[in-house]
């Protein structure tokens, strides 16, 4: 039964055969990472603290995920080792998840800084949840990627021992950007080893020809 | 006969043929999938892989759609909602029966 088991979760590890779930979550983190950077840097009064730069930016920046995904599994998966569409309820759950999730960190951290409660501690934990769920989701799979998982979780860990000054010296002392170091330090990790991850895939697998599937 | 002995007796045959049990499988868990999709986590050969689908199309539990991937031809599949049903069945009376 274990087996049948290991089959039926096979198709979600499929999805970063080629190493875009992580290149997707490393676009993500240095998008969020940068845009914490502008608005911890720049001037109070400047485009980069306005909503509309804000809605502009995370809009290119999921259209690029979106997009660049869309374009890579179309032209170098798909013709390589298949196409598999998920089932709706496996797209519609991580989305539920991320609206209730976002929202819900970030009314945690306005709590936590209302009541001064150390904001570094908190962002150690969210970078070690990170590691888990990265640990769980890709390195599993692939053995390699427990150093990367165990990168992102020492990391996370050194965030937490640092010196306050150095870190607020990164963030600015701004509450906003507590979470700026975990962004800075996972998202070319992925970025990396999803890199790799696609050198690999590319590497190994073969379009078959043209006689058909 | 010992009811447990009749729970593995009668356990679909059709889904019960390792192929067949790994394609049932691995279409579960998704909407649709190709050919070579199968054909790459399954590891068997095209004609082996092609009559596995037959049999599974035969009983009903597997929906063949031949279209096309630009000038490509793909083949979909899809597990019916009896192919479903099959499966969680099967599921169960395996585990009743272990």
């Amino acid at each position: 039964m274990d087996q049948v088991g290991s089959l039926l979760k096979r198709p979600k590890a499929y999805y970063n055969i080629d190493g875009v779930g992580e290149l997707e979550a490393g676009v993500t983190c240095l998008g969020f990472g940068l845009i914490q950077w502008m608005q911890v840097r720049s001037p109070a009064h400047s485009a980069w603290h306005s909503m509309w730069v804000f809605c502009i930016y995370f809009g290119s920046m999921f259209a690029i995920r979106h997009y660049g995904t869309k374009a890579v599994k179309e032209r170098i998966t798909y013709p390589r080792t298949g196409f598999v569409e998920y089932r709706k309820r496996d797209r519609v759950w991580p989305a539920v998840f991320g609206a209730v999730a976002g929202p819900a960190f970030l009314a945690l951290v306005i709590h936590a800084y209302r009541r001064h409660w150390d904001l570094t501690t908190g962002a150690s934990l969210v970078g070690l949840l990170s590691a888990a769920s990265y640990a769980y989701r890709f390195a599993r799979e692939v053995r390699w990627k427990w150093g990367v998982a165990s990168a992102m979780a020492l990391g996370s860990i050194l965030i937490a021992i640092l010196p306050g000054d150095s870190i607020g010296a990164l963030t600015g002392h701004s509450w906003l950007a507590v979470c700026l170091p975990t962004f800075i330090l996972f998202g070319p990790l992925l970025l990396i080893s999803g890199a790799i991850s696609f050198w690999l895939y590319v590497r190994h697998t073969q379009a078959p020809r043209q006689e058909g599937q | 006969m010992n009811p447990q002995i009749r729970g593995i007796a009668d356990l679909d045959r059709v889904i019960h043929e390792p192929g067949r049990l790994m394609i049932v499988a691995l279409l579960f868990a998704v909407e649709k999938a190709d050919f070579l999709y199968l054909l790459h986590e399954t590891g068997m050969n095209k004609g082996t892989l092609s009559s596995h689908l037959s049999r599974l199309e035969e009983a009903g539990y597997v929906a063949v759609v031949k279209t096309y991937r630009g000038k490509v031809p793909q083949t979909l599949l899809s597990l019916t909602a009896t192919g479903r049903k099959a499966f969680e069945e099967y599921r169960r009376k395996l585990k009743e029966a272990l």
